[in-house]
């Protein structure tokens, strides 16, 4: 009930922001980046830090007291819930290759200090690095190979009919091809474009234009589409269930912006005669 | 005449917030009065449907969570009706999330379908393994070795001791990936790490604003089809034969594009007039 009434207060302070900046959109726009941050930062910490690192240095497996290793968990027991009693027992064996991306993870901490900032980049680095050479591999697959293959291929396929107006077909992949030619022709910037060179890169700005368009309507589509996911919930918890939880608030929110938007226009016109 | 263009150009400077309420009224009376326009499958949704029908009784299929209440409306739907198709053909469901909040949603669509309506059992006839940070690398580590980076499930319990686990250790062994998607870490990241290299089918269900992206690898035969935003969801649920919150949001659409399309063009129409008359004068 207390969660209907919240969710129903937030989303119509974010829609006031429709009408003006005011103080209801401002609570809920910085509960937004609070919470956002927090849930962040607690999901990251207990779905990885917690049993993917910290349990592959101490696994329940291969706790023993004795061992200064474990003796050392034993004195972070302190917070029991990170570190439990007789190690973490995430189902991992004991690897201290992980002490490597741990130091690496608090290097990248430390960029609040000036002094040791500089050692942030270290962490930075390798992760620039491993995450350039994990790409490079999929976008040559996929979004270079996979597609010269899907754009230049497909018009010599003899099951596919001529021409079809929606469905794939001989005619529509030559469109496709010649899109993709001309298109790329238009960031082709060692040649002037002019002459046949010209007409073409100019075709290929029309089938950019078309993509644009494409892309607007979606874009539009996807937000109607939101802004209908919201009414729904808001006309759901406009029911008895939920006390009629969006006509009160509804009523108060536009009470209390009225009044405002009545006292300020109050206070601008007694100014006005105060400077004549 | 010149009345006419004097009142288009008068409307022209209207405050923008009575478009807003006009909007607004265009999404919210089709809500109240619903019209049932008809809905039709693309052709991009009827591949998905049949890549699905076309599985083996009892696959093996991969749904990967990746979005988040902001994006709810469009992506849910799809989820719900996709897992419905999954669970009436008989196919065992393995779920896992490239974003955090995905988890959520995975659990509230497994709970209205799974658990309310086919009354299956956790373990055996689906599991969540939950979330892993990491993006791309999560799908790359998944290629390689699940169990290495989901050593437990999301309720805690160890993936050697869940029984739907079982020969379950790579990407390759799942006959099929659904990916629902809005944004990055996403389909793309699926087709490009674990898709082409794996050579397991993939369809995926994306927001509206994705689709321009995916649609280019539904076309080369990367992607199986895919579910375009909350129509392309309101089109699987017409497939499938269970109308849910995609089709009961579709009139909304369709007025609300409708009245945007009405506004552009009234728009256009006042900027020729502009144009027209400072030429003129």
């Amino acid at each position: 009930m207390i969660g209907s009434w919240i969710a129903v207060f937030l989303t119509l302070a974010i829609f006031s922001y429709l009408y003006k900046d005011n103080p209801f959109y401002k609570v809920a726009e910085h509960l937004f980046v609070g919470i956002s941050t927090g849930y962040w930062t607690s999901m990251f910490f207990w779905t990885q830090i917690q049993p993917n690192l910290f349990g592959r240095l101490w696994p329940a497996s291969q706790y023993n007291p004795d061992s200064i290793w474990y003796k050392f968990y034993n004195l972070l027991g302190i917070f029991s819930s990170v570190f439990p009693d007789g190690g973490i027992n995430k189902g991992h064996h004991m690897d201290l290759l992980y002490l490597l991306p741990f130091a690496l993870g608090i290097m990248m901490l430390l960029s609040v200090s000036s002094k040791l900032s500089w050692m942030a980049r270290w962490g930075i680095a390798y992760t620039v690095g491993m995450a350039a050479g994990l790409r490079a591999y999929g976008f040559l697959n996929s979004n270079v190979l996979g597609q010269i293959k899907g754009s230049a291929f497909q018009i010599f396929n003899s099951d596919l009919p001529f021409f079809a107006l929606a469905s794939e077909s001989i005619f529509n992949n030559f469109i496709i091809l010649i899109g993709t030619i001309t298109g790329l022709m238009y960031f082709y910037f060692s040649r002037e474009h002019t002459g046949n060179f010209g007409k073409l890169s100019k075709l290929g700005i029309y089938f950019l234009m078309v993509s644009f368009g494409a892309s607007f309507g979606f874009a539009v589509m996807g937000r109607v589409s939101l802004l209908i996911g919201r009414f729904v919930d808001l006309i759901a918890y406009a029911g008895p269930a939920y006390n009629h939880a969006t006509l009160w608030l509804l009523l108060v929110m536009v009470l209390l912006l009225g009044y405002s938007a009545f006292s300020d226009k109050n206070n601008t016109s007694e100014n006005e005669s105060t400077l004549e | 005449m010149d009345k006419i263009s004097d009142f288009i150009l008068r409307a022209e400077k209207i405050d923008r917030r009575w478009i807003f309420l006009i909007i607004g009224l265009a999404v919210l009376l089709p809500l109240f009065f619903p019209l049932g326009l008809p809905i039709r499958a693309t052709i991009a949704t009827q591949k998905v449907y049949d890549a699905i029908e076309a599985l083996e009784d009892n696959s093996k299929v991969l749904v990967s969570f990746e979005y988040g209440p902001s994006t709810k409306p469009e992506i849910h739907p799809m989820a719900i009706g996709l897992l419905k198709h999954l669970f009436t053909n008989g196919h065992k469901v393995y779920v896992t999330c490239l974003w955090p909040d995905g988890l959520f949603m995975a659990d509230e669509a497994l709970t209205e379908v799974a658990e309310e309506e086919f009354n299956l059992t956790y373990g055996e006839d689906y599991v969540i393994l939950g979330f892993r940070p990491g993006n791309e690398a999560v799908v790359k580590g998944m290629v390689s070795n699940i169990r290495k980076l989901f050593t437990t499930d999301v309720r805690g319990t160890l993936v050697d001791d869940i029984p739907l686990m079982k020969n379950i250790n790579k990407v390759a062994d799942f006959d099929f990936i659904f990916s629902a998607s809005a944004g990055y870490p996403g389909t793309i990241e699926w087709v490009q790490y674990a898709s082409d290299p794996t050579g397991v089918p993939l369809s995926t269900g994306t927001t509206s604003i994705m689709v321009n992206d995916i649609m280019p690898m539904v076309n080369s035969g990367q992607v199986q089809g895919i579910l375009a935003g909350m129509p392309g969801a309101a089109e699987y649920e017409a497939l499938i034969g269970s109308p849910g919150i995609g089709t009961s949001g579709m009139d909304a659409q369709s007025i609300a594009h409708l009245v945007i399309v009405l506004f552009i063009i009234f728009g256009n129409i006042a900027y020729f007039i502009e144009v027209q008359r400072s030429k003129k004068y």
